[in-house]
């Protein structure tokens, strides 16, 4: 904690309910809660099995509030990094709004009751892997791998990769191969989702001392890791077809995104981003990389949820 | 960094308007939690089969041959499924 955070303690400044929404960082909250739903929806359409509604939406509002915990505690920790960067500097913390200890506090109390909640909504195995996907990505993530490796992301994503998981175990109490395969397309998708919009800021990075990949190997190696795992995404964003768990609507919308996602990690590859030298051109392609990358896994949990969730599973294959 | 959302300030009164703001919502939180807690409760019980041996909060397919039995009825729907397409599909090249 290099940086003085006394500016806020002079200047008592009023908060709002936004800060402490901005502080559970929602954009992830939402997409947290969208892929565990769709690990719900599948697991229910696969095994046939029932969930009362009300148990099914504490059960999402559990994962919801599991994610703004590891939001603000990884806030909390990260408030000197963040007054640093220009793009986080803006954030409840180091703009003074929410004191430390409070994002710390709230992170620490909204752990406790989202496991909580998931155990009294769903079942132990759910609201255990609750709590390891919170730890990860408080604990393990923020703490221990965001300062010290290039791979931050990469074994930080799995933090990330766990609510479909959660979601299918809160229905069946098990987490069978599908459920894994779920977490594995979040797991792979991490690495070139993040890396395009690092490749736009690491010269804040470096000034903050973070070692993301474009910091420490360069921007050409970069985009090199970012083909690469785009690449490896191929095979495992259509196992679901291989496995079942896919049918003939999640084949036509992975088939389209990941020659999207392929044609877009090529253009990256080829180009200049991240480089001294790149203009707006190359900024503005990393960017739209980085927003495609989006739509790309939503579009894939959206199919598995029309698919289960609407009665429109057409099976094409399966083994 | 200076954010007019956020304008510093010194008053007592808006700081104690701002407190009694955020008491406010953490009472409401208080009573949203002891009422979700309560409603799921309450499935909870009507749903769980005691007679059967299952226990609240532990049921569900926590054992291993329940689990096994879970994903061998997974696996079977899917190939009835699959069956199914595959049927139609034949009947539909015969027409």
């Amino acid at each position: 904690m290099s940086v003085d955070m006394t500016a806020q303690e002079s200047s008592p400044k009023l908060a709002t309910a936004g800060d402490y929404i901005e502080l559970m960082k929602p954009r992830i909250m939402m997409l947290v809660v969208f892929t565990a739903l769709a690990g719900l929806v599948a697991a229910i359409g696969v095994t046939g099995q029932g969930v009362n509604p009300v148990l099914a939406t504490v059960a999402i509002l559990a994962v919801a509030l599991g994610s703004g915990a590891a939001g603000a505690i990884n806030m909390w920790y990260d408030a000197d990094i963040d007054a640093i960067m220009t793009r986080t500097s803006v954030r409840p913390i180091p703009s003074g709004a929410v004191p430390r200890d409070e994002a710390l506090t709230m992170g620490l109390i909204m752990s406790a009751v989202s496991v909580l909640l998931m155990w009294i909504a769903s079942n132990v195995l759910a609201a255990g892997l609750l709590a390891l996907s919170i730890a990860y990505y408080g604990w393990f993530y923020t703490m221990v791998l965001k300062r010290r490796t290039a791979q931050n992301i990469v074994i930080g994503g799995a933090a990330g990769a766990f609510p479909p998981v959660i979601g299918w175990a809160a229905v069946t109490g098990t987490t069978p191969l599908d459920a894994w395969i779920l977490f594995a397309i979040i797991f792979v998708w991490t690495p070139p989702h993040f890396w395009a919009l690092s490749l736009v800021a690491h010269k804040e990075y470096e000034k903050a001392g973070v070692p993301m990949l474009p910091v420490t190997s360069g921007a050409k190696a970069t985009r090199l890791q970012m083909l690469l795992y785009t690449i490896a995404l191929i095979p495992v964003g259509l196992a679901p077809l291989a496995t079942g768990l896919g049918g003939m609507i999640y084949a036509i919308v992975a088939g389209l995104l990941t020659v999207g996602f392929l044609y877009f990690a090529v253009k990256v590859w080829r180009s200049r981003a991240g480089e001294p030298d790149a203009g707006d051109a190359e900024r503005k392609l990393a960017m739209s990389m980085f927003a495609f990358s989006i739509l790309f896994l939503f579009g894939l949990f959206a199919a598995l949820i029309i698919e289960h969730g609407f009665g429109l599973y057409f099976a094409i294959g399966g083994i | 960094m200076t954010d007019p959302n956020h304008a510093a300030t010194t008053n007592p009164e808006a700081i104690l308007k701002a407190q009694k703001r955020r008491n406010a919502w953490l009472a409401l939180a208080l009573v949203a939690f002891v009422v979700i807690v309560g409603v799921s409760t309450a499935l909870r019980i009507q749903e769980t089969d005691f007679s059967g041996g299952d226990r609240l909060y532990f049921s569900g397919y926590m054992d291993e041959a329940a689990s096994e039995k879970a994903d061998r009825e997974a696996q079977e729907r899917i190939a009835a499924r699959q069956a199914e397409a595959a049927a139609e599909a034949e009947e539909q090249g015969d027409e």
